[in-house]
C-alpha cells in the first residue's frame, strides 16, 4: 500500500510538531502554571532520548572508526517487537527524566527565580557535555545511529506507512497528555501551583508547603520533558549531543509564551504554530533567489526574535489568555 | 479591667532576631490571652512585623522560644502552624493578582484532598465532596465582609481597602483560633474601616484571638481589651488602653505629648 505524497508530508510535519507540544504542555506545568523559570528543557528531553535511544538499540563496541555505545536492544529483541519495546523505552524515559528532575529539585528549587534559571541552565550544559564526553555510553559527538521506531516489526519495509501510524500514535499520546494536564491544573493541586507563581510568600503564609509543591510541579514536567525525549528519539532516528543545545530550550518557551502561558491548550496551538512557521520558512527557500536562500536560516532566527518582541509589546499574555476560573455560587 | 483571665495562647520568650547589625527584636518576652483582642504599638522599627513574621514562621529567631497553646512552634514552617489554627495577615496585601477572589479564598482552605496529586486519582469523589464545602464556607464568608458580588474579579482589581478585607477573609478560611493582623486597616477609608472592625469584634465572640499591629490610636484605644507596646525589640509596657494612655514611658517613646 502506498500513501499518497502529501499525506506523508503532513504526517512528517505532525510528529515533530507534536512532540514540541508536549514539551511546551510539560514546561507550562513549570513555567506557564507554577512560575519556574526552567532554563534546562534540552536537558530533561535530552535525558529522556537518550535513554530511549540506548534502550531501544543494540550495543555497539568500541572501533576504529566508531566510539560504540550502550544498547540493549539485545535483551528485548528475542521476546517482542518494536513496538512493545517502544512503550517500555518512553516509560524508561519518562522515569528516569522524573528521577533526575527530583534529584536536581532537592538543592536548587529552593533558590530565586534567577539563580534557579541559571542553575538549570547549567544543568543542560553539564548534561550535553556528559553526553560528548562518555564516549563508550553514547558515541560522542557522533551520536546513536539507526534508532528503531515503534512500528518496525509491525509494518516492516513501508517507512512511509510507519511515518502515519508514528504521526497517530504521537497525536494520540499528546492527547492523552493535554487530558492528564488540564484535569490536575484545574484540580485544587493546580490551584495551589498558580498561588506560588502570584506569590510565593504569601502561599507559605496561607499553609501551603511551597517547596513541596514546587518539586512536585518540577519532576512532573520533567517526566513528561522525558517522554518526549522518547518520541524524539525514534521520530529522529539517530541523535547527537547538538540536538539538544540551549536553543532547543528557548524555542520551546517562544511556543508558551506565543500560545499563552498557563493555557494548556494555547500552549499546544503554540507550537503548532511556531513549527508551521518553521516548516514554512525552509519550504518558501526555493522560491528565493539563491543569494538570498542561503541567508534563509539566519532570516529564520531573526524573524523568530521580531515576532517574539512584537508579542511580549502587543500581546504579553499571548494568542490564547489563560482562563479565568469561575465557579456557578453554591449557595443563594 | 485587670489583665485578661486565662492560660495565655500565644507566649515568646526571650525573641532575638537580628537583621544584619540591625537588632530588629532583643529578649521580647510578651503573652496574648485568648479571646482577647490586643494590640501591638510601638514606633516604627520597634520590631512589631519582625516579631509577627517569627510567631508565624516566615523568620527563623536567632534566639528564643514561641509558644502557641502550651505547644513550642519556633523554627515551624507556616503551613504546620495554619493546620494548629494560627495565621497571619500581611501589612500590604499580597492578594493572589491573577486568581479571582473566590480562588484566593479556596486556596486558603485548610487539609485539601484535592490538592495531592494521587488523590485526584484515587478519591476523587473526596476531592468534590471537599471542594464544595470550601466553597460554601468561602462565600459565607465573601457575603460577611461584602465582597460576595466581587467573587468573580481578579483579585488585582480590588481596590486598596477590598484587599485588606480580602487577606481578612482569607484568614478566616481556616478555621484559625488566633489571627495575627498587620495594621488591618491602615490606608483604608472610615466606612469600610468601620466594617472591618466589626467583622473582628464578630468573630472575636465567637473565641478567636486577635493580635493586631495597628498605628491608628483611635481603633487602638476603644477596640482593643489588652495594649502591649514595643520599644527597640523589646516590650516597654503593657495595659489596658487607658493604663497605657497614661504610662509616661509610652508617652515618651511613642504617643508624645
Amino acid at each position: 500500500m502506498s500513501v499518497p505524497a502529501p499525506i506523508v508530508d503532513f504526517v512528517n510535519f505532525l510528529i515533530p510538531a507534536g512532540i514540541f507540544a508536549m514539551l511546551a504542555l510539560a514546561l507550562n506545568i513549570q513555567w506557564g502554571h507554577t512560575g519556574l523559570f526552567n532554563a534546562g528543557v534540552a536537558a530533561f528531553l535530552a535525558i529522556g532520548a537518550y535513554m530511549a535511544a540506548i534502550y531501544l538499540t543494540p550495543y555497539v563496541a568500541p572501533s576504529i572508526v566508531y566510539p560504540g555505545h550502550w544498547g540493549y536492544a539485545q535483551v528485548w529483541q528475542p521476546w517482542f517487537g518494536t513496538a512493545v519495546a517502544f512503550v517500555i523505552a518512553v516509560l524508561l524515559s519518562t522515569l528516569l527524566a522524573a528521577f533526575v528532575g527530583l534529584l536536581i529539585a532537592l538543592p536548587i528549587l529552593r533558590l530565586r527565580t534567577d539563580y534557579f534559571a541559571i542553575a538549570t541552565l547549567a544543568l543542560a550544559e553539564i548534561i550535553r557535555l556528559i553526553l560528548t564526553n562518555a564516549q563508550t555510553a553514547t558515541a560522542g559527538t557522533i551520536g546513536i545511529l539507526r534508532i528503531p521506531g515503534p512500528f518496525d516489526t509491525l509494518l516492516p519495509g513501508d517507512p512511509d506507512l510507519q511515518a502515519v501510524a508514528y504521526a497517530t500514535l504521537v497525536i494520540a499520546s499528546l492527547i492523552v497528555m493535554f487530558w492528564l494536564v488540564q484535569y490536575v491544573t484545574r484540580a485544587p493541586w493546580g490551584r495551589v501551583l498558580r498561588g506560588i507563581r502570584e506569590d510565593e510568600e504569601a502561599t507559605l503564609a496561607l499553609g501551603k508547603n511551597v517547596f513541596s509543591f514546587r518539586t512536585q510541579a518540577f519532576v512532573f514536567g520533567c517526566a513528561l520533558m522525558g517522554a518526549a525525549g522518547g518520541f524524539l528519539a525514534s521520530h529522529l532516528g539517530s541523535i547527537t549531543p547538538d540536538n539538544f543545545n540551549p536553543l532547543a530550550t528557548f524555542a520551546i518557551y517562544v511556543m508558551v509564551i506565543l500560545g499563552g502561558s498557563g493555557n494548556n491548550f494555547g500552549v499546544i496551538f503554540g507550537a503548532f504554530l511556531y513549527y508551521s512557521l518553521d516548516w514554512v520558512s525552509v519550504r518558501i527557500d526555493d522560491y528565493f533567489p539563491p543569494a538570498l536562500a542561503e541567508k534563509m536560516p539566519a532570516i529564520r532566527f531573526a524573524a523568530i526574535g521580531v515576532i517574539l518582541v512584537a508579542l511580549i509589546l502587543f500581546r504579553p499574555e499571548g494568542i490564547f489568555k489563560e482562563k479565568k476560573r469561575t465557579y456557578p455560587a453554591v449557595t443563594k | 479591667m485587670t489583665e485578661p483571665d486565662g492560660h495565655p495562647i500565644l507566649r515568646t520568650r526571650n525573641i532575638t532576631k537580628a537583621f544584619g547589625g540591625l537588632q530588629a527584636l532583643d529578649r521580647c518576652t510578651l503573652e496574648v490571652r485568648p479571646g482577647t483582642i490586643t494590640g501591638l504599638i510601638g514606633p516604627n522599627g520597634a520590631g512589631k512585623s519582625t516579631l509577627f513574621n517569627v510567631v508565624i514562621g516566615l523568620f527563623a529567631p536567632d534566639s528564643g522560644r514561641v509558644y502557641f497553646n502550651g505547644e513550642r512552634i519556633d523554627g515551624q514552617p507556616p503551613y504546620k502552624l495554619v493546620r494548629k489554627g494560627l495565621v497571619k495577615t500581611f501589612q500590604i496585601p499580597r492578594e493572589l493578582r491573577a486568581m479571582t477572589v473566590l480562588e484566593n479564598l479556596l486556596i486558603s482552605a485548610k487539609s485539601v484532598p484535592g490538592e495531592q496529586f494521587l488523590n485526584l486519582f484515587l478519591r476523587s469523589r473526596r476531592v468534590r465532596g471537599k471542594e464544595l464545602e470550601s466553597q460554601r464556607k468561602a462565600e459565607e464568608i465573601l457575603r460577611i465582609v461584602g465582597l460576595f458580588e466581587l467573587r468573580d474579579e481578579y483579585a488585582m482589581n480590588l481596590s486598596g481597602g477590598q484587599k485588606k478585607l480580602l487577606e481578612l477573609s482569607r484568614a478566616l478560611m481556616s478555621d484559625p483560633t488566633m489571627i495575627l493582623l498587620d495594621e488591618p486597616v491602615a490606608g483604608v477609608n472610615p466606612t469600610l474601616t468601620l466594617k472591618i472592625l466589626e467583622v473582628i469584634e464578630r468573630l472575636r465572640r465567637q473565641g478567636r484571638t486577635f493580635f493586631l499591629i495597628e498605628h491608628d490610636m483611635d481603633v487602638v484605644m476603644k477596640r482593643c481589651d489588652w495594649v502591649i507596646v514595643l520599644h527597640q525589640g523589646r516590650k516597654l509596657a503593657e495595659g489596658t488602653p487607658d493604663t497605657i494612655k497614661k504610662d509616661q514611658n509610652v508617652v515618651e517613646a511613642y504617643l508624645g505629648s
